[in-house]
């Protein structure tokens, strides 16, 4: 009897402690069985974390699997790593707001965190908004690993004060601008060669274009998901009033959206959402944008806002014959007006909370270094550094000419401000209502109404 | 009295894995819910600024809230209806009928079930695709003209979920409803028949009753469950904003920084499905017929 029930307790100890350390250890684990976690590490190291400070140094970084693929980060690492000593714990994941969101909530911050603003997560936004993102001013006077030159003098004019980068107007950048891309309207160059027209300099021959391919039965537009419209509304602010319209429409000044240029804006986007192929809205969620993309390769929309990075993400999908990609910026708002086309760029962060903030600084440096952007490159993401133009090809080096064709850049973003309750997001506010005016459940009126009583709040917020 | 004091130790070790699970990963996160609902504060940040109820305030005054919480009771209402009477007839129809390959069915209806969520997404997403979906090229074939109705873009946009919603959820409950109809004894059934009952009689007279507490469970269960799954099915399925959830809201909130917000809407939801499935088994209340 004794020995039966020493052993029954002897045993449910056993399970209870069991069941309990099941719960320690860590996110660790929980992160590998989601992501792709690769070290370059020797498979027999330590974790980072435990090893002694000075013999081997780490870091852990965290990067997005955009349409450049992760096999550069991966190559990028191994390099950086060759370089410096400094071993990288690296993640990669589509989504990977979720595999190192619940780590982070803990307390445990990625030492470089590269994903940008404009995600449905907003990750990046949130950290900006909580002040949690690190002064990396300092970078720009580093030298870059493994070379002579400082990251200042390989980062091109312009790059670094931007409000995306020094997002507290208090003259420091916190965000590395990573990879940039010209946004503008893409579309099938051999459909429009074939059937002689061209890509429209204004907006009213934007407008004759989409009769003429209706009477074809082709819709003039269509876009992935409204996403999408920022890099199209901040060209079309650009091109409608210029710099300074552009300023106080993002630090929402009071009365900007009543101003002539505001309403230029929002007859272009209402017209356009006529012009529209009229699933598009249907289709325009994280499934099956893929599907609203596809409607350009089949010739069934004329024109979509996007970046470069499409030609990759579309590269295995089915098209019309003789289709060949065409990208072109904004029309210009009346003849001789200028056309704008939206520089959009990936952004690379250290959280406050990261650890090793000295050695993810070098890791950010050497992403500037050649070594680092002839790997980027070749995965079609191009990075900010002077001269970078000598060294593109194929399609690319047509995109990234747009610029010398006459469109002017257009930098940029809305200012960030406060989370307030009941307020709002950006993308909530300004492009998530253009579904609505497609399929015609909104009016412009009532987005405009919105937006003026959203801006007023946002202006009240302001970092 | 020894043996008496080691029994209690016994216990009291058989229970402690179970109530420190609970405690740790029920009981406090349900607690910081309530009281982060009263505080302003980002997802990842540590500091936080007390606001009282000022959440529940802007809350009730959220045009969004108010349109995602009308969404859930939309779903609630009709995904209940519809599963419960689909999953009732077919059970009965597996059950009372001799059908071939009723195994077969069986295992089709409860196919749904084991797939998850996404992968649901992605086969709806094929079913209401504008054009040439399976749904729309089915209509198209048999009203003769081309039919492009867009599922997911409002107003059908509710439809869809409720269809795939009731889709993914009729296998299980039927299979619940077969088991308890199968201990219902034939011989009732074959006196009900000898006295001239119908079989539409004896289903509502018969079966309904006998099989009730097994429904009154069931559909709190399932209360529950939808506002859940409704939840994965928007977010997976359509674009945010185009037909949003309570949950989705909460979400939402979230990812705009306003995790104290987030959390408001979570305590309001939680109090709404506390009382809805009291309510639900306030009203379902019978005396339970013995067999």
């Amino acid at each position: 009897m004794k020995f039966k029930q020493a052993l029954s307790i002897a045993l449910s100890l056993v399970f209870s402690i069991a069941a309990l350390s099941g719960c320690s250890g860590g996110s660790a684990p929980a992160v590998d069985s989601q992501a792709s976690t690769s070290s370059n590490a020797p498979e027999s190291s330590a974790p980072p974390n435990d090893a002694p400070s000075g013999s081997a140094r780490s870091i852990s970084v965290a990067a997005l699997e955009a349409g450049y693929g992760v096999e550069m980060w991966g190559k990028v690492v191994e390099a950086f790593t060759a370089e410096t000593g400094i071993e990288v714990e690296l993640t990669t994941d589509k989504f990977i707001e979720d595999v190192i969101g619940p780590a982070m909530q803990g307390g445990e911050f990625p030492d470089v965190i590269q994903v940008s603003t404009g995600r449905e997560k907003g990750l990046t936004e949130q950290f900006i908004k909580s002040n949690q993102i690190a002064d990396i001013n300092d970078i720009l006077d580093m030298t870059v690993p493994g070379e002579s030159v400082k990251v200042s003098e390989k980062i091109a004019a312009g790059f670094t004060d931007t409000k995306l980068t020094n997002p507290y107007s208090d003259g420091k950048t916190y965000l590395a601008p990573l990879f940039y891309s010209p946004c503008g309207l893409f579309y099938n160059a051999g459909l429009f060669e074939e059937k002689g027209w061209e890509a429209p300099k204004t907006w009213d021959e934007m407008w004759e274009l989409g009769d003429k391919a209706k009477a074809e039965g082709i819709y003039l537009f269509t876009y992935p998901t409204t996403g999408y419209f920022d890099a199209f509304l901040y060209a079309l602010m650009y091109s409608a009033g210029g710099p300074e319209f552009f300023n106080e429409a993002t630090t929402y000044s009071e009365g900007v959206w009543d101003t002539p240029e505001a309403q230029i804006c929002f007859d272009i986007i209402a017209k356009l959402a006529e012009y529209t192929n009229p699933i598009t809205p249907a289709q325009a969620n994280d499934t099956d944008f893929t599907q609203n993309q596809q409607l350009i390769l089949d010739n069934k929309a004329l024109f979509m806002p996007n970046g470069t990075w499409i030609i990759g993400e579309m590269a295995e999908a089915p098209r019309a014959d003789g289709f060949q990609w065409g990208m072109t910026a904004l029309p210009a708002v009346s003849e001789g007006g200028d056309s704008y086309s939206y520089t959009w760029f990936d952004q690379a962060w250290i959280p406050s909370g990261a650890e090793n903030k000295e050695d993810a600084k070098q890791f950010i440096a050497f992403l500037y270094s050649d070594k680092a952007s002839e790997i980027f490159a070749a995965s079609g993401a191009i990075q900010p550094i002077k001269n970078i133009a000598e060294k593109l090809e194929g399609d690319n080096k047509l995109f990234y000419s747009i610029y010398e064709n006459g469109a002017k850049a257009a930098m940029g973003n809305f200012a960030a401000y406060n989370a307030t309750a009941g307020l709002g997001t950006v993308r909530e506010v300004f492009l998530d209502p253009v579904n609505g005016l497609v399929s015609g459940n909104i009016t412009t009126e009532q987005w405009l109404n919105d937006i003026k009583a959203a801006s007023d709040l946002m202006r009240a917020n302001l970092k | 009295m020894r043996n008496n004091t080691s029994f209690r130790l016994f216990l009291i070790l058989c229970i402690a894995p179970a109530a420190i699970l609970f405690t740790i990963f029920m009981a406090i996160p349900t607690f910081n819910v309530f009281r982060m609902s009263l505080y302003e504060r980002g997802a990842y940040t540590p500091d936080e600024l007390f606001v009282g109820l000022g959440n529940f305030e802007v809350l009730f005054g959220d045009v969004k809230f108010i349109s995602s919480m009308q969404n859930t009771i939309l779903l609630i209402v009709f995904v209940t209806i519809f599963t419960f009477f689909f999953a009732l007839i077919f059970a009965a129809i597996l059950t009372r009928e001799k059908i071939r390959g009723q195994n077969f069915f069986r295992v089709v209806f409860y196919i749904p079930n084991i797939l998850s969520v996404v992968v649901i997404a992605g086969i709806f997403s094929a079913v209401y695709r504008p054009e040439n979906g399976m749904l729309n090229s089915t209509l198209s074939m048999l009203s003769g003209q081309t039919v492009q109705i867009l599922w997911k873009d409002q107003p059908m946009v509710i439809v869809s979920i409720i269809i795939a919603m009731v889709w993914q959820a009729i296998g299980y409950y039927m299979v619940m409803y077969m088991a308890s109809m199968s201990a219902v004894p034939e011989s009732i059934y074959e006196s009900a028949g000898i006295d001239g009952a119908s079989r539409t009689t004896q289903f509502f007279s018969i079966t309904i009753p006998l099989i009730w507490a097994n429904i009154r469970t069931t559909l709190t269960f399932f209360i529950i469950s939808t506002i859940n799954m409704a939840f994965m099915f928007v977010k997976a399925m359509v674009a945010k904003g185009m037909a949003d959830v309570g949950l989705s809201f909460m979400y939402n909130q979230k990812d705009a920084g306003l995790y104290g917000y987030s959390m408001a809407a979570g305590v309001v939801i939680f109090v709404f499905s506390f009382l809805l499935s009291a309510a639900v088994n306030l009203v379902t209340k019978r005396d339970i017929l013995e067999m």
